[in-house]
């Protein structure tokens, strides 16, 4: 008891530790102190139940309660009772606060803030890996199962982290789980008493025993495949390994971007860039506006049948003065701010990075030019490398109306001619013709396009994809519907540029997730490729299609809202509030569902509350479900009918045996003798007796392998079935039936078997209690023995041909043949 | 005196007749042995089965009383030997003597020439004369001075002897336990078979009263109906598995011969036949195991030590042994391999 005591608290402890890597995904440490208030609450409920002797299902029962209170105390809807009796209104909070949750998951990014529904979400999963781990290792004595939900949390960093997670949490999880398995195995082993060495000595409980060294070679061959298989593997080079060999991952600080502005492959550095698990940080930007666009460095708008490229620059001296865009129109509305960059000493090239349409320039000398055309800052000879610089720069917003408002460029526009070059991939054309069908102007075109790639279409944001904006490669992008900003960006621009309209690929970074006052300090995650589009009158105007989850910092404008966000919610404002009239019922059915899903869980779908989507499908599953089950465990029953069918068939008893002969008056006629054809009669006999033996083991009743028949049906007649005489004659019948059938030359014939099997079935249905008759008829023992039988001997006989095999194999030991040499 | 051939004796014999002759020679026992139908008709079948019978028990329970009564129930030749400690071997099989008329060695047969010899309390007699049986029992012949004789049918030893734990008792030899088909214990009767007996016996002595009511010819015949009896492939395959059984258990030090087997199916045989059976049942093997079984295996000194006898040994086997799955052979089917439980072929061990 003490030991089950201690071995619940290491539980507890453990499924604390292995949370760890939860903390790479969030901002500050509030979800720990409420895991640990719910693990705590989920052990102590498990020691009380374990106090009372309870069976296993009871502490399941009791550690979820305890969880549940936790759940209340920590996230009140106002109702409580006692402030930790749940009611009603509370799984109604719990409910609004799933939802919420699958909201914030698709809207955030990592680093997560403290929102309630994630710090929900978060409990809830912490509590309930804390209850399975706790029944897998205290209930089932199998710690080693219990790896599997602390593998479940480690996994929701890996999948809402773009980059790897930091390996120290990983560590200490892994810790945790070795402490449960070391704890429970020194309870197994104090329970064994003395520790056999086969050294002749005693050891200590922490003493490795000698006889561990096989499970030591296992896993120094373990953790050999383990390093070795992601190798061999393609397509999983993101990793330890990648980070370690120095030549991939160089990216823009080496060689990428060194070279001079024109020739650099800027896709080829942002995806090195955005997949080096090192974090460095690259640009510091204090800016007097709320919340600005992306800053930009780079545009690639030179589209080859090998994919964009970047064009050289040209322009005047940033010292001159620069174009300005311009007052506010209506639909178009620019303001002025100034903005500070720092750039660290690690972001070496020769592009600046400021935000769109800068139009005064301070501290940079004569050796920088300005783009007016791609807006880019370039330099022919310095680089980029730990300058500071301040500029001020115009902020352009449009209003869809006023876009909708442009009208085409004219054809012969050198602009028009130059960007909208695109290679002849005629699938893409007519995915372009089909999206575009019917939308009037420039404006809805490119939205139709740029909706196209929404989640709803089934595009995911994933990093480790096949790299390249090549036609094939963009196909491929359309296609597998999975990729990271530089697919999406060159997907969009070639798209629009089918449409006839021009359009370019923007290098930058995203506003990122560091943000202190006025200053945002930018990383390599944060480097980020998005399209721009040009309308008449309006200039290039930005549009994102990336998903915004894959994305820290990702903005989004009124021109080019969320495609993910739900169509009631505008964007930018619809972080936790959701709408009320949530269906209360189906909050406390969510919490099972996994933490990691994104966004379109069924549920959330069918709580919408619009009529116009059609019927939910789950009853429909759960029934199908429910009726499978029955079927699949009616699959026993059947095939006991079945085969009581197949014995009962009441045979030909009697067949002519011999050849006609002379009738001895010598009439001429012959004769038929008929007789029993004893191979149907012994048949017969025999799956009678059998299903006599069948019936016994469904009833219960002592079935032994030693007994002779004639035994048995004394046995029958005398134990269950002596009341019933009627029984006990048929008992005897049958044992007489089959000992005839299989030791004397001639069985008995023309008997009633069937009848007196039935008469000793029911005999002994008389007798059993009820759960019995009712296991005879849904789940018949016989069957499901028979079952168990059958895979028993298989797996033995795999087993056993698995053995004969080594030793066979054995002969070509290298460690034999040796000896053999040795030897001779 | 004719000497007959094993193919001669008796022809098959009508179900009802077998029955009459047997039942009449077991009535006719229990004149005198009360209340112990089950050993009697154990002895009968050892009878029909050509073997011989090997009675133990402590003094005084009757086991001479059988022998002879059974003997007397056939009206055939009977001699008697009553084993002392300085019986010598020529006393049993007999010896050549010199005629002085005839001036010519003459054999004078000993005792076993009969149908029926009572060997009482053989274990007393040294194992040297005790070695004189061997060859009679098993060969049914007698070779003294080079020359060998045959014996009649039938021919059955029934010898009666003390536990040896009892003073002034020899151990039989291995080798005549081995021919002794059954041992048999003859038990202590029920209060109310005493009182039968003391009723009956209190004044005078019924044995000699007793009259045959059969002849060796009926006794040929009813062994020829023994003979015919059925005995399916699972009943031999269930023999095999008890003997094999013996053999390899860790509990016993000497297992069971193939003589053994035969003798064992024999009397399955008889016992199924005196049943009123034409088909031999496992059910016979069981109740044989112990009489047939026991009295040839010696356990290993662990089993000595924990007070196992061999009859609880054997019991605990059968207890254990499942019965083989019947499979009908096919006509054209090869012989199953010699162990045909699916175990590794045996390897004897050295007592």
């Amino acid at each position: 008891m003490i030991a089950h005591r201690n071995l619940g608290l290491v539980a507890a402890a453990a499924t604390l530790l292995a949370a760890a890597p939860l903390s790479a995904i969030f901002e500050r440490w509030t979800w720990l102190i409420q895991a640990v208030i719910a693990v705590a609450a989920v052990a102590a409920a498990a020691a009380l139940a374990r106090l009372g002797r309870t069976p296993v299902w009871a502490q399941v029962l009791a550690m979820l309660g305890g969880l549940t209170l936790a759940l209340t105390w920590l996230f009140p809807s106002g109702d409580e009772l006692l402030a930790v009796l749940p009611t009603p209104a509370t799984f109604g909070n719990f409910a609004d606060l799933l939802t919420g949750s699958a909201e914030d998951m698709r809207t955030l990014s990592v680093k997560v803030p403290d929102t309630d529904s994630l710090l929900f979400v978060t409990v809830l999963g912490v509590g309930g890996v804390a209850v399975l781990v706790d029944v897998l290792c205290v209930g089932l004595r199998r710690p080693a199962l219990a790896g599997l939900p602390m593998l479940a949390i480690y996994s929701v960093p890996v999948a809402v982290y773009v980059d790897s997670v930091p390996p120290l949490p990983f560590a200490i999880g892994a810790a945790g789980f070795l402490w449960l398995l070391v704890t429970d195995n020194v309870d197994r082993v104090r329970r064994f008493g003395r520790r056999f060495t086969g050294d002749g000595r005693d050891v200590d409980v922490w003493e490795a025993s000698p006889l561990a060294a096989a499970g030591r070679r296992l896993a120094v061959v373990g953790l050999a495949l383990a390093v070795l298989v992601p190798l061999a593997v393609p397509g999983m080079t993101a990793g330890l390994m990648t980070s370690l060999n120095p030549g991939v991952g160089a990216g823009l600080g080496g060689s990428g971007l060194g070279g001079a502005p024109g020739r650099v492959d800027l896709f080829a550095a942002l995806s090195g860039r955005l997949n080096q698990s090192q974090v460095t940080d690259l640009v510091k930007v204090t800016t007097t506006e709320e919340e600005p666009f992306y800053l930009r460095f780079g545009v690639a708008d030179d589209l080859r049948g090998d994919g964009f490229r970047v064009r050289g620059p040209n322009g005047q001296r940033v010292t001159g003065a620069l174009p300005d865009p311009g007052p506010s129109r209506p639909g178009i509305e620019r303001t002025r701010h100034q903005a500070t960059i720092e750039v660290s000493r690690d972001l070496d090239m020769r592009l600046l990075p400021v935000y769109a349409e800068p139009v005064d320039f301070a501290d940079l000398g004569n050796s920088w030019f300005y783009d007016p055309n791609l807006q880019v800052v370039f330099s022919n000879r310095e680089n980029s490398r730990g300058r500071t610089y301040s500029f001020d720069y115009v902020r352009s917003t449009y209003t869809p109306q006023a876009l909708r408002t442009a009208q085409p460029l004219p054809a012969d526009l050198p602009l028009r001619r130059q960007q909208t070059v695109t290679p002849d991939v005629p699938q893409v054309r007519e995915l372009v013709a089909e999206l575009t069908e019917g939308k009037r102007t420039e404006y809805d075109k490119v939205r139709a396009l740029y909706e196209y790639f929404s989640e709803d279409n089934g595009f995911t944001y994933q990093l480790n994809t096949e790299e390249g904006t090549s036609g094939e490669q963009i196909l491929d992008f359309l296609e597998n519907k999975a990729g990271f900003c530089q697919q999406y960006a060159a997907a969009l621009a070639w798209m629009v540029r089918d449409a006839g309209i021009p359009a370019r690929v923007a290098f930058g970074f995203t506003n990122g997730n560091r943000r202190t006052g006025d200053t945002f300090t930018l990383t390599n995650r944060n480097l980020h490729a998005w399209t721009e589009v040009y309308f008449d009158q309006m200039g290039w105007v930005p549009f994102d299609a990336t998903p915004s989850y894959g994305v820290p910092g990702s903005t989004r404008s009124a021109w080019a809202p969320d495609t993910d966000a739900p169509e009631e919610s505008t964007p930018q404002t619809d972080t936790a509030d959701t709408p009320d009239e949530t269906d209360t019922a189906n909050g406390p059915d969510d919490r099972g569902s996994n933490q990691v899903e994104e966004g379109n869980d069924p549920a959330a779908v069918a709580n919408d509350g619009t009529p116009t989507q059609s019927a939910p499908i789950w009853p429909w599953l759960t029934a199908a479900g429910v009726l499978a089950l029955l079927a699949l465990l009616a699959v026993p029953a059947l095939r006991r009918l079945a085969l009581r069918r197949r014995r009962g068939q009441p045979a030909p008893a009697v067949r002519t045996v011999g050849a006609p002969e002379a009738d001895a008056a010598g009439t001429g006629q012959p004769v038929v003798v008929v007789g029993a054809d004893p191979d149907r009669a012994r048949a017969d006999a025999h799956s009678a007796w059998d299903e006599l033996i069948d019936t016994l083991v469904d009833y219960r009743v002592r079935v032994d392998q030693t007994e002779t028949p004639r035994a048995t049906a004394d046995r029958l007649a005398t134990e269950p079935l002596h009341a019933d005489t009627d029984a006990a004659t048929a008992a005897r019948l049958l044992g007489r039936a089959e000992e005839r059938a299989r030791y004397a030359r001639d069985p008995l014939t023309g008997e009633p078997l069937p009848a007196a099997l039935s008469t000793v079935r029911a005999a002994l249905a008389g007798q059993a209690n009820r759960r019995t008759r009712l296991m005879a008829t849904v789940l018949p023992p016989s069957v499901l023995h028979r079952w168990r039988a059958t895979v028993a001997d298989t797996s033995a006989r795999l087993v056993a041909s698995g053995g004969r095999l080594r030793y066979r194999l054995l002969r070509f030991s290298p460690r034999r043949l040796i000896a053999h040499r040795a030897g001779r | 005196m004719t000497q007959q051939t094993w193919d001669e004796v008796g022809g098959l014999l009508p179900h009802d007749e077998f029955r009459a002759a047997s039942d009449a020679i077991v009535a006719n026992i229990e004149q005198v042995i009360e209340g112990k139908t089950a050993t009697v008709r154990l002895a009968l079948a050892v009878l029909l089965a050509e073997g011989h019978l090997l009675i133990e028990d402590v003094p005084g329970v009757g086991k001479t009383k059988l022998a002879k009564a059974l003997a007397r129930s056939i009206d055939c030749s009977v001699r008697r030997i009553q084993f002392t400690p300085d019986l010598l071997p020529s006393d049993v099989t007999g010896v050549s003597v010199y005629n002085q008329e005839t001036h010519d060695f003459e054999f004078r047969p000993g005792a076993v020439f009969a149908n029926l010899v009572v060997g009482d309390e053989i274990n007393r007699a040294s194992p040297k004369t005790q070695s004189a049986l061997l060859e009679c029992m098993e060969e049914r012949q007698v070779t003294v001075d080079g020359v060998t004789y045959q014996l009649q049918t039938p021919f059955m030893v029934i010898a009666t002897q003390n536990p040896i734990e009892m003073e002034g008792t020899y151990p039989l030899p291995e080798a005549q336990r081995d021919r002794f088909t059954a041992r048999i214990a003859m038990g202590y009767p029920d209060p109310t078979a005493e009182l039968a007996m003391l009723d009956g016996h209190g004044a005078v002595d019924p044995l000699p009263a007793l009259r045959p009511v059969s002849d060796a010819e009926t006794v040929r015949r009813l062994i020829g109906h023994v003979r015919q009896v059925h005995v399916a492939d699972a009943v031999k395959q269930y023999a095999i598995d008890l003997v094999t059984a013996t053999r390899e258990s860790p509990d016993l030090r000497l297992g069971a011969s193939p003589r053994c087997t035969l003798q064992m199916l024999r009397t399955a045989r008889a016992v199924a036949a005196l049943d009123g059976r034409d088909y031999v049942l496992p059910d016979d093997l069981q109740v044989l195991a112990v009489p047939v079984l026991a009295h040839r295996l010696i356990p290993t000194a662990d089993a000595q030590l924990a007070r196992r006898t061999t009859d609880a040994i054997i019991a605990d086997l059968v207890h254990r042994l499942p019965l083989p799955h019947d499979r009908q052979r096919a006509p054209y089917d090869s012989r199953p391999p010699a162990t045909g439980n699916g175990r590794a072929p045996f390897e004897p061990r050295r007592p």
